[in-house]
């Protein structure tokens, strides 16, 4: 029996879900709620792949205990899927063939998302820096960060 | 086999509300653990490192224990300030408060800095916390809270070995805190690691003082690996300093008395020896910061 109740609005939408206390944020998002764009690498903290949104901020939902985003906003790629900046982030990642096996892609986005809806001007150093904490082992980033630079340049 | 499968699924968790309920939470339960944002814990609970009972989950008290404060010639951050907070306050893109922008840089993953947390990184008590020497180069003191009351630490007494502190079981962190030096000091971190995000440090150094017409005022020196495997200042080397001028011959020998004073261990990340070089160079770096 699932012990614990959880609040929590998920890409717009308040959802209460049970959980164990071992449960991490990414199980919730993935299995309960079916978000598979949230991918487990490490599951450690170390790779970024698991970036979601929390309050605005990229955090890593494979290191958040799931009774931690009680009362607290989640953003997926699933939630921002229609926004006009993310959508020209993914055409301009599909321009830049910036994903091999497509693995890393969604934190890549989400990360880039982020640092352009933070911040008004951007440069390639700055993106670097955004996209730092999440590990791609195919693109050798540089088509990624013009991917995002194009973007941040329109 | 005392416990031959620990089922993580039984923890109980406490989600106190406010300071004073988490307080009283810890005083009536011996076997409970703090968690704050969980950055460093949450990994070790899940690999079996460490297996609580009990949590008390701090995460919620953010209205009252996150905070950067700076009144009367003192700094105050509270436990629950995360990094990338910390990096917004102002003070810390002053001269003499380098060190911490140095470190903050240097801090895990953009990600990680949105979570973990200032009180987290002093408790989690290991040498691969950056911020302990930074704050022990501040002489900071940490602030405890339990249902008795507060009372003042200082950090050196506060961490005292590897995941080890002295606190009493009821007593929470709930403060960390330095008395600003004058702006006349200058300040500097130096990381030293395989790449340059999530580093995992071989070795780290925090150097804050004051040199005035080349004499050296006044200096605090501290490191994550001086004689054991926690950050320690590097107290004989500061005191060999204080006082002399700071020309090449001065800075020689106390590259010299640093060497002495350390007393380091090889591991599968880096020999001792390799440590102390680098540790010698980042000392000479650090005094011709503060000599300019
Ligand atoms: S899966 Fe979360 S950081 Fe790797
Ligand atoms: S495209 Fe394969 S990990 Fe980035």
């Amino acid at each position: 029996m699932k012990s614990l109740l959880i609040k929590m609005n998920v890409n717009g939408v308040d959802r209460e879900v049970l959980v164990d206390p071992d449960d991490r944020l990414l199980d919730v998002l993935r299995d309960e709620l079916n978000l598979k764009s949230v991918k487990e690498g490490c599951g450690t903290g170390d790779c970024g792949i698991c970036t979601v949104l929390m309050d605005g901020k990229p955090v890593l939902s494979c290191i958040i205990p799931a009774f931690q985003a009680n009362n607290h906003k989640i953003v997926t790629l699933e939630g921002l899927n229609s926004d006009p900046t993310m959508q020209k982030i993914q055409q301009s990642f599909r321009k830049y063939q910036a994903a091999q096996c497509g693995f890393c892609t969604p934190a890549m986005e989400v990360v880039g998302w982020h640092l352009l809806n933070t911040e008004k001007k951007v440069d390639k150093n700055r993106i670097k820096e955004a996209i730092s904490g999440v590990l791609c082992r195919c693109t050798g980033y540089y088509d990624i960060v013009d991917a995002v630079y194009e973007v941040a340049q329109q | 086999m005392e416990q031959a499968v620990f089922n993580l699924s039984q923890i109980e968790v406490f989600q106190p509300a406010s300071l004073k309920e988490a307080l009283k939470i810890l005083n009536d339960n011996r076997d409970a653990e703090i968690i704050a944002n969980a950055t460093d814990l949450w990994p070790r609970i899940m690999n079996g490192e460490v297996k609580p009972k009990k949590l008390v989950d701090i995460s919620g008290l953010r209205s009252e224990l996150s905070y950067v404060k700076r009144e009367k010639g003192v700094i105050r951050i509270g436990a629950l300030t995360t990094i990338s907070e910390l990096s917004e306050h102002q003070f810390v893109s002053e001269k003499r408060y380098r060190a911490f922008n140095d470190a903050i840089k240097l801090f895990g993953s953009p990600q990680i800095r949105n979570r973990a947390t200032v009180g987290g990184n002093i408790c989690a008590a290991s040498s691969s916390e950056d911020l302990i020497p930074v704050f022990l180069a501040y002489d900071a003191k940490v602030k405890l809270a339990s249902v008795d009351g507060e009372r003042i630490v200082s950090l050196d007494k506060f961490v005292v070995g590897k995941r080890e502190l002295s606190k009493r079981h009821n007593e929470m962190m709930t403060e960390v805190f330095f008395e600003e030096p004058d702006d006349g000091y200058s300040s500097v971190f130096y990381k030293i690691g395989r790449r340059n995000t999530l580093i995992i440090n071989l070795v780290n150094l925090a150097v804050v003082g004051k040199v005035q017409d080349k004499r050296v005022v006044d200096i605090r020196i501290a490191a994550n690996r001086v004689k054991g495997k926690i950050p320690e200042r590097a107290r004989k080397t500061e005191e060999f300093l204080k006082g002399r001028t700071l020309d090449e011959e001065t800075i020689a020998d106390a590259q010299r008395v640093f060497g002495e004073e350390l007393s380091l261990s090889d591991d599968f990340r880096a020999s001792a020896e390799y440590r102390k070089q680098v540790l010698k160079v980042l000392l000479k770096r650090g005094l011709n910061v503060l000599g300019v």
